[in-house]
């Protein structure tokens, strides 16, 4: 019963932070707000019973990407009053259909009739750790994940570094 | 190379150069029409009396396949198609002297002598069908190049000649399918089922070529607007000469017709209808060239009468009428053509008293006058007696008829001699001469030709008549002057007593031989269908086209309507479509992202509810 | 051999990028077009002999395969890559720019031919990753409003389809649990012949089908498309609508749906049906357009969708027209924006409101754009016919009749936008201003002669291809 109720409070708690990141005005306030909502997903991770990836998201996501954004959010102006309430007056314009979708998605869900057979343990790989998981059976992926980070290295590269003249 | 070939070939090659000619040397186009058309003549009269098959195909194609065949009904027609050529050639000389379009005019001569000569020789059903279809071209060709406006005669033509080809079009098709064969020679079918009808619509084709009603009505006008040796040239003789020998053809080779099948009562039927009424349309003209072209068409009611018979002596009469036909009526429009050159005029009203100043051209028109009335003993009165007989042999009422439409003929050309030649002379006509000698001796050349057939007609019935229709015994029984019934030939010669009597009264009576016939004109019932067919209502061609206008009205209206479907219906719906594609496209992210959710549902919907 | 297909560009990306002063970087560029040279000769010439392992299999052991449709996605890949270099050498300006431009293009490179290779789920997402990466920093790469809208668009949407595959992935991994590496193609393949029937199976098929859709730009998944399309600079547009989205989503949709899923009558009318659509909506929304780039975007996503109606027949002659008009499409729609490329470096806009009667004064763009135009029309003897005629003929012998009459309804419609585009880029009066216009820059000019060269060959010598090139693709098909 109370691990029911956790459930659902986790859950909901990652979607209201979810949606006050989208929702607020103010950048900095929608940096903690993702902040915040990852570190709820770190809970709901150790919920699951995957303490690396809750490790994992706690220090990057909650951690190190809020740190960055906050950091760029210092270099920004803000806007005046008038404007914050234009945007969020215009934000609410522009999302009033996601409620709308949230009961349509719901409405959906609930005429498929989940069969549960497929719900299981989640598969034992007490014996692997990490490394072993990433070096010997998905080489290809590690080469993967070298080359996004590459790009995005290039990303702020070509976007955010000033071209000077050559 | 194969003189068959060479006949075909040459005249057409010829052609095509002359059409293509510029006019350069003064009379070369004419000299060289000349030539060939003598080389020609000489080529037939020297393959006389053989048998020469040539045979050529083209691979796989066996349906195609080049067969010819000259043998003795084709030598018949090809030497007859060739003198008269060369005469109307001779003629044309000094009538198209001053005329425009004298390339095409000797052009299609030329072609027309070639298709023709095809024609004749073909012994492959669609190798006739494709020298027919030139020969509408040339038609065509011929008729236009008239004075201005006759192209629509020459359309009128194009379209009456046209939609009779494809019934013999479908005719062929049909019998080639029965046959299993295209090849003439060896095609023999019984008439009976769907033989039938394609034999039916083959004799469509042909008699609508040799100018029977109703497929006759652009001849009258062709009359008036095509240049006159034309006339001569083509509806009066080398189209009866095709027409003809082809209905001989399909009732005496292709088909076994038989007398007692339905369908030899029904053509002869055709060709009492076509007799009659042509003839009383002919009565009633006031132009010298309309009056013969109508004769054109009665005569042809003849040959069909004595075909249709299917009994020998009808059809040695038919056959032979044909060739006395090609005679004299060419030689009555060549009569025709001397009067238009040397007055200028066609109408009869300003014609009279000109006969003793064209002595010569008023004797060939008596003698062919003559002839074609079946006054013995010329060649008309013969072939007529032979057609009479057979007649009378299926039944008293066909006999009648024709011996009605003698009657009329008769009357008709005393009413054309006396308003032409003789009566009251126009002052305006008082320098009349008489035409050149290069147009005389052509019409020298027939008339006596018409005197000699009926003179000697053993020399027509023995040689020439009997041997191309199988039918030479009854041919040599009837040759000389043995008459199949005297009480016949004495029936026919009061008829044109009556005829000669009934001109006498009624040009005392009206006034004038132009107004000789009128009494009959004006009778009491034969009045008011005067009245209706002088009007365009009558003719068949022109309800057609009424018709094919509702047709073409009604098919404007759907054009219209398709039209709309596409330039209209079909813009607006894409364009409407087009602009709500880009209007809903507009650009918010958050759109797409809803977009791509629905989407998401619905696929995942349907992938796990609705698939079984 | 097989990884090097991989490694030599992120190794070259690596050197050229070495901080050892200007003097590599300058070099970039050369050396990446001589790379893409050098995959297209060695699948031409060397085919047969790639697969085999070689030292380096053993040494790196990437679980790598190559048949023939990677085949045809890695020549595919090696040809837009080189004409969308090329296109960079005449409108990107300044080497630096250049130099990064080629780093990007390298690393979208050795994404999409991993793309090609690899066989498990989990490194299709993976490697989707990359490339799209790769693809947000070339569509910003101009960092006008326009560029930085529309990546942020596809930047949203992939991150929808993220989610949509990652979800599906996770419950792809539970059905077919107990493996140790359960997202192999074949182990997946396995799991869901045995347990493809349960409502789970297919909400995870039916997830990684929506990510993919999105990845491909079909409709209704496409809002991201024109916008990204229209808004990079133009050899991101070419690399990006010739092979990108091709070597993502569609490639992606061709390898799940013909060797991942077990035949599916319900998967197949998915694929039909998104199609369709996107034959229908592409052509309308092309119909009018007055923008060139956007034109062919949506273009683009018609053609896509005539790939999907091949696919949706799931049959062999299907897959086969598939595979061809993916080809030729990667060629012809890579051709037409080179085409709007070299309109764009001369007259410096793509409004072809304000274009006109150019023909004339860039011979080369209007002879290639007319070949273009009438091979994505399916005029005969065009590549383009060939492969749109042999999706019409599986599309009728699988019974689906109104789907061949789309088609074919729709070829007319293709036919008549570009046409109109044709018309009025290409023919008709001149605006005065236009009277300067020279033809583009050589190297501009060098790839659309090669790509109009490879789409007229493909079509004129299409029988002879058939049998020898073409025909073995089928063999990919399971059900022969």
């Amino acid at each position: 019963m109370l691990d029911t109720v956790l459930v659902i409070l986790l859950t909901a708690l990652l979607a209201i932070g979810a949606l006050l990141t989208a929702m607020t005005s103010r950048l900095l306030r929608a940096a903690i707000m993702l902040a915040v909502t990852s570190a709820v997903l770190t809970a709901i991770m150790f919920r699951l019973n995957a303490p690396l990836a809750a490790v994992f998201e706690l220090s990057v996501c909650a951690g190190l990407v809020p740190a960055i954004f906050i950091s760029a959010i210092g270099l920004t102006r803000r806007l005046d009053p008038e404007g914050l309430k234009a945007r969020f007056k215009d934000r609410i314009k522009r999302y009033w259909f996601l409620p709308v979708i949230l009961v349509a998605v719901a409405a959906g869900l609930s005429q498929i009739h989940f069969v549960t057979d497929f719900i299981v343990s989640a598969p034992d790989s007490a014996g692997e750790t990490v490394q072993t998981v990433f070096w010997n059976t998905r080489p290809l992926d590690l080469l993967g994940q070298v080359a996004a980070l590459l790009a995005a290295a290039f990303a702020v590269v070509v976007l955010l570094k000033e071209t000077t003249n050559d | 190379m194969n003189i068959l070939l060479l006949l075909i070939l040459v005249p057409i090659v010829a052609g095509v150069l002359v059409l293509l000619s510029r006019k350069t040397i003064p009379h070369t186009r004419e000299s060289a029409t000349m030539l060939i058309a003598l080389v020609n003549l000489i080529a037939v009269i020297a393959l006389f009396g053989q048998d020469l098959p040539y045979s050529h195909s083209w691979g796989p194609f066996k349906a195609f396949s080049l067969d010819l065949r000259y043998y003795s009904f084709s030598s018949f027609i090809l030497i007859a198609a060739a003198g008269f050529t060369l005469l109307v050639t001779i003629y044309s000389w000094r009538f198209m002297q001053d005329r425009a379009h004298r390339s095409q005019y000797y052009g299609y001569m030329l072609l027309s002598l070639g298709f023709t000569n095809g024609a004749v020789l073909a012994d492959n059903l669609i190798l006739l069908l494709f020298f027919w279809e030139g020969l509408l071209g040339t038609l065509f060709g011929m008729i236009a190049i008239g004075r201005p406006g006759a192209w629509k005669t020459a359309m009128k033509a194009f379209i009456i000649v046209g939609v009779t080809d494809l019934c013999l079009m479908l005719g062929i098709i049909l019998t080639g399918t029965m046959a299993h064969t295209f090849k003439m020679s060896e095609i023999s079918l019984p008439v009976q089922g769907l033989g039938i009808t394609a034999m039916l619509l083959m004799c469509v084709g042909a008699t609508a070529k040799a100018g029977a009603m109703p497929f006759h009505s652009w001849i009258p006008d062709a009359a008036v607007d095509a240049p006159l040796p034309f006339m001569a040239f083509m509806p009066a003789s080398l189209e009866k000469l095709l027409g003809i020998y082809l209905l001989t053809r399909i009732t005496l080779n292709l088909y076994k017709l038989s007398p007692d099948s339905w369908v030899s009562p029904a053509l002869m039927t055709f060709g009492c209808i076509t007799i009659l009424a042509a003839v009383m349309m002919a009565l009633v003209q006031k132009d010298f060239k309309r009056l013969l072209s109508y004769h054109a068409v009665s005569q042809v009611g003849y040959m069909i009468l004595g075909v249709g018979t299917a009994l020998p002596i009808g059809i040695i009469g038919g056959v032979f009428h044909m060739v006395n036909h090609a005679m004299y009526k060419s030689c009555l429009f060549l009569t025709a053509g001397s009067v238009e050159k040397q007055t200028g005029t066609t109408d009869l009203a300003k014609l009279g008293g000109i006969g003793r100043l064209m002595p010569i051209t008023f004797t060939c028109f008596i003698i062919a006058a003559m002839a074609i009335s079946g006054v013995p003993p010329l060649n008309g009165f013969w072939s007529k007696e032979f057609v009479y007989d057979a007649a009378l042999s299926h039944h008293v009422i066909f006999y009648l008829a024709a011996v009605l439409g003698s009657f009329f003929t008769a009357a008709s050309f005393l009413k054309l001699g006396h308003a032409a030649f003789l009566g009251k002379r126009d002052p305006a006509n008082d320098n009349v001469k008489e035409a050149p000698v290069s147009m005389l001796a052509p019409m020298i050349l027939i008339a006596a030709g018409c005197i000699l057939f009926g003179l000697w007609n053993a020399l027509p019935l023995n040689h020439l008549v009997g041997p191309s229709t199988g039918l030479a015994a009854e041919a040599q029984e009837h040759a000389g002057f043995h008459l199949p019934s005297l009480l016949l030939a004495t029936l026919t010669c009061v008829a044109l007593l009556g005829a000669l009597a009934n001109h006498i009264i009624g040009a005392r009576a009206n006034g004038g031989g132009l107004h000789a016939a009128d009494h009959i004109q004006y009778a009491p019932v034969l009045g008011s269908i005067y009245k209706k067919a002088q009007t365009d209502g009558a003719d068949p061609y022109n309800f057609a086209t009424r018709v094919a206008g509702y047709f073409c009205t009604a098919g404007w209206a759907c054009d219209k309507a398709v039209d709309w479907v596409y330039d209209g219906f079909t813009v607006w719906l894409t364009r409407t479509l087009s602009f709500a594609v880009r209007a809903s496209h507009t650009g918010s992210y958050a759109l797409y992202v809803l977009w791509a959710l629905v989407g998401a549902a619905a696929v995942v919907i349907y992938l796990t509810r609705i698939m079984p | 051999m097989l990884p090097l297909f991989v490694l030599v560009p992120l190794a070259l990306l690596m050197i050229v990028n070495l901080p050892v002063g200007q003097f590599l970087r300058r070099w970039s560029w050369g050396l990446t077009l001589l790379l893409t040279i050098a995959q297209a000769a060695a699948l031409i010439c060397f085919a047969p002999h790639l697969k085999a392992g070689g030292f380096l299999a053993t040494l790196i052991p990437l679980t790598l395969e190559l048949d023939n449709l990677s085949c045809v996605m890695l020549l595919a890949i090696a040809i837009v890559v080189g004409a969308s270099l090329l296109v960079a050498r005449g409108t990107v300006s300044g080497m630096k720019q250049l130099s990064n431009f080629a780093s990007l293009v390298l690393i979208a490179m050795a994404g999409m031919n991993a793309l090609a290779l690899l066989r498990d789920l989990f490194s299709l997402w993976l490697f989707f990753e990359v490339v799209g990466v790769a693809s947000f920093v070339l569509i910003a790469f101009r960092r006008d409003r326009g560029a930085l809208e529309g990546a942020f668009t596809y930047i949203i949407l992939s991150g929808v389809a993220t989610v949509l595959m990652l979800g599906g992935l996770a419950i792809l991994m539970l059905v077919g649990r107990g493996e140790s590496s359960p997202l192999t193609f074949a182990n997946v393949q396995a799991a869901l012949q045995i347990s493809g029937g349960l409502t789970a199976a297919r909400l995870g098929i039916g997830m990684f089908l929506c990510g993919l859709l999105i990845k491909g730009g079909l409709v209704p998944f496409h809002g991201w498309l024109p916008g990204a399309y229209s808004a990079a600079n133009a050899p991101a547009s070419v690399l990006l609508a010739g092979i990108v989205t091709k070597a993502t989503g569609v490639y992606g949709l061709m390898r799940v749906v013909s060797s991942v899923i077990p035949p599916t009558p319900g998967v197949n009318a998915v694929v039909l049906f998104a199609g369709a659509a996107a034959v229908v909506i592409g052509a309308l929304g092309a119909l009018y357009q007055s923008e060139m780039k956007r034109l062919f975007a949506y273009s683009s996503i018609s053609q896509v969708g005539y790939i999907l109606l091949g696919l949706g027949c799931g049959g062999p002659l299907g897959m086969l027209g598939a595979t061809l008009h993916l080809f030729n499409h990667a060629i012809f729609k890579s051709l037409l924006f080179v085409n709007a490329a070299a309109v764009e470096q001369r007259v410096g806009t793509t409004d072809m409101t304000r274009l006109g009667g150019l023909g004339s004064k860039m011979p080369w763009t209007n002879v290639t754009s007319l070949i273009a135009t009438l091979s994505t029309a399916g005029v005969p003897p065009l590549s383009g016919f060939w492969s749109k005629l042999i999706i019409v003929v599986a599309l009728w012998q699988g019974a689906h009749y109104g789907y061949a009459v789309v088609a074919i309804l729709f070829s007319l419609v293709t036919l008549g936008y570009l046409l109109l585009m044709q018309r009025k880029v290409f023919f008709g009066e001149m605006p005065a201003e236009l009277a300067n216009t020279r033809e583009a820059s050589p190297s501009v000019v060098i790839s659309a002669v090669v790509l109009a060269g490879i789409t007229f060959g493909m079509g004129v010598l299409f029988p002879l291809l058939l049998k020898t090139f073409l025909l073995p693709v089928k063999s990919i098909f399971p059900l022969q």
